[in-house]
């Protein structure tokens, strides 16, 4: 029997983390321990889904990948496709099956399900399953504490498969949790006690008891079970009802980062099977109008465990994350305040025709001098050949050569300035680029700076989302495996 | 070479200008009919209509759709062959080679040069339009970050200073003090640079020229011509006038150093090449570069061959180019004192250079010039633009 499952995963943090307590003392409300993750204001569901696509990715040629199915209830169109902009970004072919599942956060699920069926079928072998939410909740509301902002990345196989699928039960219920209506700004909520009883509780019972039935298995005997939960104790408290032992549920990260919507099932998964030995079963269950409960065997230790040092998930990122000083810098970078923001005149029909090196981000080497280069031309830049070259894949790091730190943007004067770059990438080519996720550019920023590229939101000309490289700095010091724990 | 080129074959015959500033009574129209007319008087002109054959204007803003008519039309001289020219900074310039290569070519007689620019309407907070054109997404940085991309780079490649280039500032502001139509005529200290609010870091406001409203005109024709009118014993000659440009984008160029502008170098040497000159630094007497950022002066006098490379903070230092000094750069002020109408800036240069050369500056006075050098460079380090002019044998 041909195995399908988990082949790879990824994730992806922003860089920032606004304490509980900031919230708490800018409202005066009751202060809650720990934190919710932030996404920059060149940040959204987009962005971070291509972010936690390439970790899961890592060396793997993009060209294996059949589909990509992406998860959000924050997508940042609600018409026109994300997964398409996102395997852009990806370099992903271009005759894959794409889809978006939007508007719960069983999102996750649902889409390794498909890419389950899809993949059993015969249709596809390699499926690369995103999720990422960007919740905007509103000011001066406890949804404040509940939301963080984060994305993760599954690829979906039948070969070299880490985490076996050996089945999945769903339910399917017009539960009163939460909802945004499509006027909506913010999330909603009614009645969260009744949502617990008549939500949660009855459908992930429902949804795991549907599924050991059907597959003949004893909850006693499961190692890990990853449960989606948007209260810290609510996983544990069914996961008892279902017949898990104790020790074998995972804790939730809520109180760390916040309930990453989509993301979070996928993050709950990553962390309960850090330690996970061969042949151990795990139950991975998530929620939302519904529930999806999925058994999961992990194949190979080893496998398992070499997954670790070629991305650096969940474990990795939520460790290189930095506090905000203070709650008016999260609504800066949530942009819940509503100031003019700087725009550029656009046009799609352009980005779309340099699709190869604005999403792509690919370049070019001249066939006559050699000379790698960025962006594609017709000419070269430095020889002036014609039409005598390759299209080269641009590495996205390399090192600063020049730069300013830039106070005025758009003709707004800015205290803190923002760094652009001229940038030399690792195996050649030339790039200008404004820097991100820096806190403190003139202590910072200097000729010779390490830095990655980064894709991220730039600004809304002709009202459609205009996205581009930035750089920023190296996030992570130390190789892979030494930034967990 | 071409087999004919345009040294001694043009005169500037009349000049005019205007003081520059913040001129927010007056628009375009006026401006450019203030200068024109009195460069008019200067040659001599009586009956425009007759006398003049063509005209060109350089403006940048806006940037397209407005035509040869923005000349014509304000000054009223219609029926003729008008042309604007765009070529960033140097557009000013540009028109002027338009005119004097008409001149030369013998299609013309009387060919009138102008710029304009009237920035102060679109605010004065940085320069109009760098929203409205260019690539939806790939970066394109303001002026200031653009030559702050050079300023970080040379102060890394040449151990220059905020105090090097500081010291372009507080030389050319104590030249325009003396110039009654410069913008600003306020000696700063090099504390007052040094302490300025940063704009793209490394270059704070004072090293920064300003928004500011001109106009400036010149009317060219052959020495036989200029013979029969006002300046018949002091006209001035066109020795060189060259334009190179380059990329747009020089942030992808590898080869591209930061610490040196191509086309400054190419244009330069195409002018000296064309004057005959083959040392710079000793045979022009004096020369008004391009200083819309005291970092840009710095490179300038080095990549015009005036100081070796990496040397031109310490020439500086030295008094090489104040106003008494052994070869005065912008003796007038410059960029940092008139401020920068970018269509008309190259214009007004070479209208203080043949007042200079005539002996009649409206500032300070370069003792004995023999040839005159202007440069400007627009863009990103893209368009430079070099002539010289020399007094009438």
């Amino acid at each position: 029997m041909v195995e399908i499952g988990i082949v790879r995963y990824g994730a992806y943090m922003p860089k920032y983390l606004l304490e509980r307590k900031k919230i708490a003392e800018a409202w005066d409300f009751p202060s809650i321990p720990g934190g919710i993750s932030v996404s920059n204001n060149d940040e959204d569901s987009i962005t971070m889904a291509i972010e936690a696509g390439l970790d899961c990715l890592g060396d793997l040629n993009p060209s294996s990948v059949n589909g990509l199915f992406f998860a959000s209830t924050t997508p940042p169109y609600t018409e026109k496709q994300c997964a398409t902009v996102i395997a852009n970004a990806l370099d992903l072919r271009n005759d894959i099956i794409s889809m978006d599942i939007t508007d719960s956060t069983r999102g996750s699920s649902i889409a390794i399900a498909r890419a389950y069926e899809t993949i059993k079928s015969g249709n596809a072998n390699l499926i690369l399953v995103i999720a990422a939410d960007t919740q905007k909740p509103m000011p001066e509301s406890m949804f404040e504490y509940q939301y963080g902002d984060g994305a993760a990345a599954v690829l979906v196989g039948n070969s070299d498969v880490v985490l076996s699928i050996m089945g999945y039960s769903s339910t399917a219920d017009n539960v009163i949790g939460p909802w945004k209506r499509s006027s909506d700004d913010y999330i909603r909520q009614f009645e969260v006690k009744h949502e617990a009883l008549y939500g949660y509780n009855r459908n992930m019972l429902a949804a795991f008891n549907a599924l050991f039935e059907k597959l003949k298995v004893d909850p006693g005997t499961i190692r890990k079970a990853a449960l989606y939960a948007t209260d810290p104790r609510a996983a544990a408290a069914i996961g008892k009802e279902i017949g898990f032992k104790s020790n074998a549920i995972e804790g939730s990260p809520f109180l760390e980062f916040g309930n990453t919507g989509n993301a979070f099932s996928l993050m709950i998964l990553m962390l309960a099977i850090k330690r996970a030995k061969t042949d151990d079963l795990v139950a991975f269950g998530n929620y939302g109008d519904g529930a999806d409960a999925f058994l999961l065997k992990v194949l190979d230790k080893n496998a398992l465990l070499n997954l670790r040092k070629l991305s650096h998930g969940i474990v990795g990122y939520k460790n290189t994350m930095i506090p905000l000083k203070s709650y008016s810098s999260y609504l800066a970078k949530k942009k819940l305040l509503n100031t003019e923001r700087y725009t550029r005149k656009a046009s799609p029909v352009r980005t779309w025709r340099d699709e190869k090196f604005i999403y792509r981000l690919y370049g070019m080497r001249c066939k006559n001098c050699g000379t790698v280069q960025y962006p594609i031309f017709r000419g070269c830049i430095e020889c002036g050949a014609k039409d005598n070259l390759e299209e080269v894949k641009m590495r996205r790091v390399g090192k600063i050569f020049t730069f300013t730190l830039d106070h005025l943007v758009g003709g707004v004067y800015y205290d803190t300035p923002v760094p652009r770059c001229v940038i030399d990438l690792e195996e050649g080519g030339r790039i200008f680029c404004d820097m991100t996720d820096v806190e403190n550019p003139e202590q910072e920023v200097h000729i010779g700076m390490d830095v990655e590229l980064t894709f991220r939101w730039v600004h809304p000309g002709a009202n459609f989302h205009n996205y581009y490289w930035k750089c920023k700095p190296v996030r992570f010091s130390k190789n892979i495996e030494e930034d967990e724990e | 070479m071409p087999r004919q080129g345009i040294r001694d074959r043009v005169a500037i015959m009349g000049v005019g200008y205007l003081k520059f500033g913040e001129s927010w009574e007056k628009n375009a129209e006026d401006l450019l009919i203030e200068a024109v007319y009195n460069a008019y008087n200067d040659a001599g002109i009586k009956d425009p209509q007759e006398e003049i054959d063509a005209g060109w204007v350089g403006i940048q803003y806006y940037f397209t759709g407005l035509s040869g008519a923005s000349l014509a039309d304000y000054i009223k001289l219609y029926g003729k062959p008008m042309t604007r020219v765009e070529n960033f900074c140097a557009s000013g310039m540009d028109a002027f080679r338009n005119a004097a290569n008409a001149v030369a070519a013998g299609t013309v007689d009387i060919a009138l040069a102008t710029g304009v620019e009237k920035l102060m309407d679109e605010g004065g907070s940085g320069l109009p339009g760098f929203r409205e054109f260019g690539h939806p997404v790939l970066p394109l940085p303001s002026a200031p970050a653009m030559f702050s991309l050079a300023a970080t780079r040379s102060f890394h490649k040449w151990g220059w200073t905020k105090e090097d280039i500081g010291r372009v500032a507080v030389k050319n502001h104590a030249n325009g003090v003396h110039h009654p139509m410069a913008h600003f005529r306020k000696a700063v200290s090099l504390e007052d640079v040094i302490r300025a609010p940063m704009i793209s870091d490394p270059l704070g406001r004072l090293d920064c020229c300003a928004m500011s409203d001109g106009a400036a005109a010149l009317i060219v024709t052959t020495p036989e011509i200029a013979e029969s009118y006002a300046h018949a014993n002091d006209y001035v000659l066109v020795k060189a006038n060259a334009i190179a440009v380059e990329t747009m984008t020089p942030w992808y160029k590898p080869s591209f150093t930061f610490t040196e502008f191509n086309s400054t170098m190419k244009a330069a040497n195409l002018a000296y090449k064309e004057a005959g000159i083959t040392n710079p630094s000793k045979e022009i007497s004096f020369a008004e570069v391009h200083d819309c950022f005291t970092i840009t002066e710095l490179i300038d006098v080095q990549d015009l061959q005036f100081s070796k490379p990496g040397k031109a903070a310490e020439d500086l230092k030295n008094g090489r180019y104040d106003a008494q000094g052994e070869q005065p750069v912008n003796i007038s002020g410059g960029l940092k004192c008139f401020g920068h109408p970018i269509g008309a800036t190259g214009a007004r240069m070479l209208v203080e250079l043949t007042k200079q050369l005539q002996g009649r500056a409206d500032g300070l006075q370069v003792k004995n010039p023999e040839l005159g050098l202007a440069h400007n460079l627009g863009g990103a380090f893209t368009v430079a633009a070099v002539t010289i002019l020399g007094k009438k044998e």
